[in-house]
C-alpha cells in the first residue's frame, strides 16, 4: 500500500521514466498480466499522484484521475506504439484526464484566499525558516493556473525536458516556454523576501 | 522562389527561456552551449540564472502527501472482471444460456441503479476541500449500495451490518437504497453474504471511477 507516502524526487530516476523495468512491466500489461500491471501502478503511482495533486488541488479527484489514467494504461495498452516514451504517454493521459475532470467541476480552481487562511501547521514558537518556505511556495503554486503550476511541476520535480511536456500537454513548444516564462515570474514576484530565506 | 532568411535568436531572450531545462540538464548539447555562452557574457542573465535555481531546488524539495493506493485500483478491475463475465460469449451462446441473459440484466439494472445512486450523491456531496501538508487523511466515503427488501425488519438490518462489519455511509435514496462502507478486504465476501441474505434485494460493490 502507498497510504501517506510522500513524493520525493530521486535525482537521475525522475525524469527518465523509459527505464528498461518501465517497458518489462509494460510488456508484461499488454499480455495482461496483473502482477506486471501492479508493479507498473506502484511505479508510477507517487509520480503521477504528485503531479495530479499539484495540478488538481483536491485529494478526492486525484484518486479518481488516477485510477481513470492506470486504467486507460492497462486497457488501452494495445494503443502505445512506442513513438514516445513510455512516461510521456502515461503523463499525457493523466494531464488530458485531470483538464477533463476541472472542466466537469466548472469551478475556479485556485484558492484566492490561501494567504488569508490561518495555517494549520506552524505553531508560534515553530522555528521560521524551511517549513515555512516552503509554505509560501505551496501557497504562490496554488495562485498559478493548472497549465502554469503544470510546467513547472514537470520541468523541476520530474525534470522533464521541454519537448516531452509539448507533447504531454499537446501544445507547440514555444507555449512550454513562455508558460514556464510567466510562471517563474509570478513565482518569483509572489515568493518575494521568501525564496531560500532558510538557505 | 522564396529565399529563407535566417532566423536571428535574441541571445538573451533565449537564455532566459532555457534556464530552467539546463539547470535540470535536460537541454541539447548544442542549446546548452549557446545558453552556457551568453551566461558567460552577461551578468544580469548570470544573476538571474542563480535565483531561478533556488526556485527549481525549492520545487523539487517541496514534499506533496499522496494518500491512495493499490486497492481502489484492484476494487476496480475486479468490478470490471465481474462485469464483463456477464457478457455471453456468442449468440450462440447467448440462446442457450437464458439464465445468464436474465443475470445480465439485472447486472445492467444494478448497475444503472449504482449510476443514478453515485451520480445523486457526487451532486450532493461537497467537494473535500485541499487539505494542506500535515493534515488528517480524507474521511472514507462508502463503497458499496445496498437495497433491503420492504417488510425488511430493523433488527435484521442491523444484524446484517454487524456480521458483515458494514457502516451506514449515506441513505435512504429516492430509490430506498443505502450507500455502505465495508473495509476493502472484506468486501467482496461481505457482499456475497449480503446477496444471500432474504431481507436484501441487492448488494453491489460502489466505485464512482469504475461506473464510468
Amino acid at each position: 500500500m502507498s497510504d501517506g507516502i510522500v513524493a520525493h524526487r530521486q535525482t537521475g530516476e525522475v525524469g527518465q521514466a523509459a527505464t528498461p523495468e518501465d517497458l518489462r512491466l509494460f510488456a508484461g500489461v499488454r499480455a495482461r498480466e496483473l502482477g506486471a500491471f501492479e508493479a507498473l501502478y506502484r511505479l508510477y503511482h507517487p509520480r503521477l499522484a504528485r503531479f495530479l495533486l499539484n495540478l488538481l488541488h483536491r485529494p478526492q479527484l486525484v484518486e479518481e484521475v488516477l485510477n481513470d489514467t492506470l486504467f486507460v494504461v492497462w486497457e488501452r495498452s494495445d494503443t502505445f506504439r512506442g513513438a514516445s516514451k513510455l512516461s510521456t504517454w502515461i503523463f499525457a493521459i493523466a494531464y488530458r484526464k485531470a483538464m477533463k475532470a476541472l472542466r466537469r467541476l466548472d469551478e475556479p480552481v485556485e484558492d484566492q484566499d490561501a494567504d488569508m487562511r490561518p495555517s494549520d501547521g506552524d505553531a508560534p514558537d515553530a522555528p521560521f525558516g524551511r517549513h515555512r518556505a516552503q509554505e509560501a511556495l505551496l501557497a504562490a503554486l496554488a495562485k498559478l493556473s493548472p497549465d502554469h503550476r503544470t510546467v513547472v511541476d514537470l520541468t523541476y520535480f520530474h525534470e522533464m525536458g521541454y519537448r516531452e511536456i509539448a507533447a504531454i500537454m499537446d501544445c507547440p513548444v514555444d507555449t512550454v516556454k513562455t508558460r514556464m516564462f510567466h510562471a517563474r515570474r509570478h513565482l518569483r514576484r509572489l515568493m518575494d523576501g521568501e525564496l531560500t530565506d532558510w538557505l | 522562389m522564396a529565399r529563407i532568411l535566417p532566423f536571428i535568436v535574441d541571445p538573451h531572450r533565449e537564455t532566459r527561456d532555457l534556464m530552467p531545462w539546463l539547470i535540470t540538464g535536460r537541454l541539447e548539447a548544442e542549446e546548452k552551449a549557446r545558453v552556457e555562452a551568453h551566461l558567460a557574457a552577461c551578468e544580469e542573465c548570470s544573476r538571474e540564472l542563480a535565483g531561478e535555481r533556488a526556485l527549481a531546488g525549492d520545487v523539487a524539495e517541496l514534499p506533496i502527501a499522496t494518500g491512495i493506493g493499490w486497492a481502489a485500483m484492484r476494487d476496480r478491475l475486479d468490478t470490471a472482471a465481474r462485469q464483463a463475465a456477464f457478457v455471453p460469449a456468442s449468440p450462440l451462446m447467448r440462446r442457450r444460456f437464458t439464465a445468464r441473459r436474465i443475470g445480465t440484466m439485472l447486472a445492467a439494472q444494478a448497475a444503472l441503479l449504482a449510476a443514478a445512486v453515485t451520480i445523486t450523491l457526487r451532486v450532493e456531496t461537497p467537494m473535500t476541500p485541499y487539505h494542506a501538508l500535515g493534515s488528517a487523511p480524507v474521511a472514507m466515503g462508502g463503497n458499496a449500495i445496498i437495497i433491503f427488501r420492504p417488510d425488511a425488519h430493523e433488527r435484521d438490518i442491523s444484524r446484517l451490518l454487524k456480521e458483515n462489519n458494514a457502516r451506514l455511509v449515506d441513505g435512504p435514496t429516492a430509490a430506498s437504497a443505502y450507500v455502505l462502507y465495508i473495509p476493502t478486504a472484506t468486501r467482496i465476501h461481505a457482499l456475497d453474504r449480503l446477496r444471500g441474505d432474504a431481507s436484501v434485494v441487492l448488494a453491489e460493490p460502489l466505485d464512482t471511477a469504475a461506473l464510468r
